[in-house]
């Protein structure tokens, strides 16, 4: 084995033991790990689901960050009095199509991925998200970046997104896809379009995009060929009649009225709305953007859901949040206030290895191998490796789910929706 | 040669590093006797390779001196934790105490940090991954933007920004046209940015200061607000009773504390063309105040909170409802479009400009956010006016007008990111633009409806 071999197998060894030692606090809790939105604790009690499948036994808080709102504000009510149902026997199981027409699609837990781009994540760490929703049973999304051979036998489970820069969006990738994510804006920089940083634009990626190597590469904002709902509408008539059988999903940020253009997309053919709030990731984005510009998820599906149920719509369409989702308290939460289930990435990200010290956008890339398209760095996140770890996270996650629902006496996911009346609120 | 036609409008940047060394953001440190047993360990297990025995876990370039690990190149840790996941019985890294203790109870180590960064590159603070701070808050921090899912000003994207108009005129604006007085034409002032330079605080300037403001000013093409009585170009003069005589030439501009009785009529009478801006902390009684000064033909007004945006109430408010507060009451007794509304205190970020915009405020000023840019030290608290805590240090002034430059730059270029998100093509229709914004307080209230309070 040359040097290099070595050097990578020596990196990969001691991060992933890494992984493994330091939920146990045998050192302590790292003092510069962590924010208040991902709090030191919540990363290595992520970690240590991704090992075990387990949830943390010894401690480590794994429900909530400390962020003073949102989320972290909400807990449960007390279940006192109430019966039981047999955790083993809840069901986690939400549809994707809601329409009396289309494909019937199930997913077994109400989870699926959300975009990360080739080019803004490493391939392996692609691979990996792939492989893991295809044992799932559930989805992850292309992101924008398009749609590299390696994940093409997990097409089954893989969405395709459409996105303004239309990058890899091509005949093959949309008739691949079981269902089509429409980005019209992104949580963390709703209204603004994405950026890949020159530096991320390898030949690969290049190739991948049909660009140039080491160009920055932009996707304008907004559609340019989307100015109204009808126009969105001939958005999902071309995608349908590319593929006939692909559910069609929009993902929009939220803005104050983003209850109208849930209605909007509803009308327009959508099956699933799917609303990112602020606080979710991205490779690189202004801060101003992150902080300021537009409503966290939180505030955005009560709004949302309450809307649809008033418009009598409700049954009739998958609402999705994304945006912040961190634990299996926050799937929880985000579907008592309204949803039917969430997306989720940083997690995913976070069950491989991520800090959360946001310089992805620096220098060569992700330290550990995930946002990076460094050829070193990238061979840290073995795919096999990383599949493993993912699903390990979600089974935790289910398991967290089916204890709450089942001590609200609820046995099924589908009955929590809306149920805010078994939240509290703390000050 | 003047050049002609359409000039997109661009503040120029140019880096200005830090003059003085900046506190290293992370503490990175081994336990040295466990790092020379682990090297000796590695020696072993990679039978003495040297280039995969010394390869370091940091990509960042931490342990790239001659000692690697046993001295550590702190100022390059990004807090990354590679060190920490790869070796946890070795390595230690945590925010370091001198990080810690920058700004006070207003400025966070974050905020000092942001604005050192911002005025050193003139570029916007980008960041991968998700954002990282508290949930909403009080005042700027509890209001988001909002954002148009499909419109933007622009169909060139990203390079189209600059078509979004950032200027803002000072001055009095009659509601109707006077045919009597057609020769009267109003006087108003343009500046290309919603931002100028409020005065000082008191012990930050030196002369070298003052002649970085004045040029960073200048340059940038808006006003600095000085108590010194100076006429150029770009000064916005504080006057007194005493000073009026000792103008030669009519101001363009000036402003004056509108609490002194009678100044305003003799301003009025002394300098008829001059644009006049009447001084006034915000406080449970400034709406009021105001109303009567547009009635008595002010053309504008400089309201002011202390510099953590905290109004002079009996019970403070922030600045943010303050000023909610007095624009609602012109806009009730409809003489809001009459007169200019320029806010300060605690304007201190770049996303407290449109926020402070859409509370009412035509344009804001900044005020520790400078002494701030030019690596003032920090000695003790900044809240009050008359004893602020920032200490100047001797500066070069090209340097530190570059770096006041590079801070307007990037706060145009981020007043920009927020606008073409909102869709909106001129920061004038942000003014109290309330419908497109977003409160903490009112969206719990609205979407938590009906969770009740844990006992």
């Amino acid at each position: 084995m040359g040097s290099l071999e070595l050097i990578v197998e020596k990196h990969t060894e001691r991060i992933h033991h890494g992984l493994e030692v330091l939920p146990t606090l045998k050192h302590g809790l790292p003092a510069g790990l962590g924010n208040k939105r991902w709090t030191g604790e919540l990363i290595l009690a992520t970690y240590e689901q991704a090992l075990t499948g387990e949830l943390p036994m010894n401690g480590l808080e794994y429900k909530t960050g400390n962020s003073g709102g949102g989320f972290d504000v909400l807990g449960w009510k007390s279940h006192d009095g109430v019966a039981k149902v047999d955790e083993d026997q809840v069901d986690l199981s939400i549809s994707l199509n809601k329409r009396g027409e289309g494909k019937k699609i199930e997913i077994p837990l109400p989870i699926y991925g959300g975009g990360m781009s080739f080019g803004s994540i490493s391939l392996n760490f692609m691979i990996a998200r792939a492989r893991a929703a295809k044992k799932l049973e559930t989805y992850t999304s292309t992101g924008e970046g398009g749609y590299p051979d390696q994940i093409v036998p997990y097409r089954d489970h893989v969405i395709t997104q459409v996105a303004t820069g239309m990058f890899g969006v091509r005949e093959e990738t949309i008739q691949y896809a079981p269902i089509v994510e429409f980005k019209y804006a992104q949580g963390a920089k709703p209204g603004l379009g994405g950026h890949l940083l020159a530096d991320k634009v390898t030949s690969e990626v290049a190739k991948m995009r049909e660009s140039s190597m080491f160009t920055s590469l932009y996707s304008p904002f907004p559609f340019h060929s989307v100015y109204s709902v009808e126009d969105h509408k001939k958005h999902v008539d071309w995608i349908k009649t590319v593929n006939p059988r692909a559910l069609i999903s929009v993902k929009v940020s939220t803005p104050t009225d983003v209850d109208m253009v849930a209605i909007g997309s509803y009308y327009a053919g959508a099956n699933i709305i799917h609303i990112d709030g602020g606080y979710g990731g991205t490779g690189a984005a202004p801060e101003i953007a992150k902080k300021n510009i537009a409503m966290p998820v939180e505030y955005a599906i009560p709004k949302v859901h309450e809307y649809l149920v008033s418009e009598g719509v409700r049954d009739k369409i998958t609402l999705i949040a994304s945006g912040g989702i961190r634990t299996a308290d926050d799937v929880a939460k985000a579907i008592a206030l309204g949803a039917d289930g969430c997306v989720v990435a940083t997690a995913e990200a976070v069950a491989v290895g991520c800090t959360h010290c946001g310089n992805c956008e620096r220098g060569r890339g992700c330290q550990v191998g995930i946002t990076t398209t460094d050829p070193e760095l990238s061979q840290f996140i073995d795919p096999a490796w990383g599949e493993k770890r993912i699903v390990n996270l979600f089974n935790a996650w289910s398991k967290r789910l089916r204890i709450i629902l089942a001590e609200f006496g609820l046995a099924s996911v589908r009955e929590l929706r809306g149920r805010k009346d078994l939240l509290v609120r703390y000050k | 040669m003047q050049e002609t036609g359409y000039r997109r409008f661009k503040i120029e940047s140019k880096p200005a590093p830090h003059a003085y060394p900046i506190p290293n953001k992370f503490d990175v440190s081994a336990r040295k006797v466990r790092l020379a047993g682990m090297l000796l360990h590695e020696a072993f297990e990679y039978k003495f390779k040297k280039e995969v025995v010394l390869s370091r876990p940091c990509i960042y370039g931490v342990f790239g001196g001659r000692f690697g690990g046993f001295k550590p190149i702190k100022q390059k840790c990004v807090g990354c934790m590679r060190c920490v996941q790869e070796y946890p019985h070795i390595m230690r890294v945590k925010p370091s105490d001198e990080y810690k203790r920058l700004g006070d109870s207003f400025w966070t180590p974050e905020m000092v940090y942001t604005i050192w960064n911002e005025a050193a590159t003139g570029k916007i603070p980008v960041k991968g991954m998700g954002y990282k701070g508290a949930f909403g808050g009080e005042g700027f921090d509890g209001i988001w933007t909002d954002m148009s899912e499909i419109v933007r000003p622009t169909r060139d994207g990203v390079y189209g920004r600059e078509y979004i108009s950032t200027s803002v005129d000072i001055g009095r604006k009659p509601v109707h046209v006077n045919f009597e007085k057609l020769d009267h034409t109003p006087t108003t002032l343009e500046v290309p940015v919603p931002i100028i330079l409020d005065e000082l605080p008191a012990g930050t300037e030196s002369d070298d200061v003052s002649i970085a403001v004045d040029r960073a000013a200048e340059q940038v093409g808006t006003l600095r607000v000085t108590g010194k009585g100076d006429h150029s170009q770009a000064n916005l003069p504080i006057v007194d009773e005493k000073q009026i005589g000792e103008y030669k030439q009519t101001p363009r501009i000036l402003e004056f504390d509108a609490q002194e009785q009678g100044l305003l009529d003799k301003l009025l009478s002394d300098f008829g063309s001059t644009i006049l801006i009447g001084r006034l902390p915000l406080k449970e009684d400034t709406s009021s105040m105001v109303s009567e000064l547009v009635h008595r033909g002010v053309h504008g007004v400089h309201l002011y909170a202390d510099y953590h945006g905290w109004d002079y109430s009996k019970e403070p408010r922030h600045i943010s409802a303050a000023l909610k507060d007095t624009h609602q009451q012109l806009v009730r007794e409809g003489v809001r479009d009459q007169i200019t509304i320029i806010a300060s205190g605690g304007i201190t970020l770049a996303e407290h400009v449109p926020k402070a915009i859409i509370c009412g405020a035509d344009l804001v000023g900044i005020d520790t956010t400078v002494p701030v840019a030019l690596q003032s030290e920090f000695h003790g608290e900044t809240q009050n006016r008359e004893n602020c805590g920032l200490k100047p240090r001797k500066i070069d002034p090209a340097w530190g007008t570059q770096r006041l430059v590079n801070l307007m730059s990037v706060w145009h270029d981020q007043l920009i990111e927020i606008l073409s998100a909102m869709g909106m093509r001129d920061v004038r229709r942000l003014r109290g633009d309330i419908g497109r914004s977003m409160m903490d307080s009112e969206l719990r209230e609205q979407s938590f409806k009906g969770i009740a309070w844990a006992a």
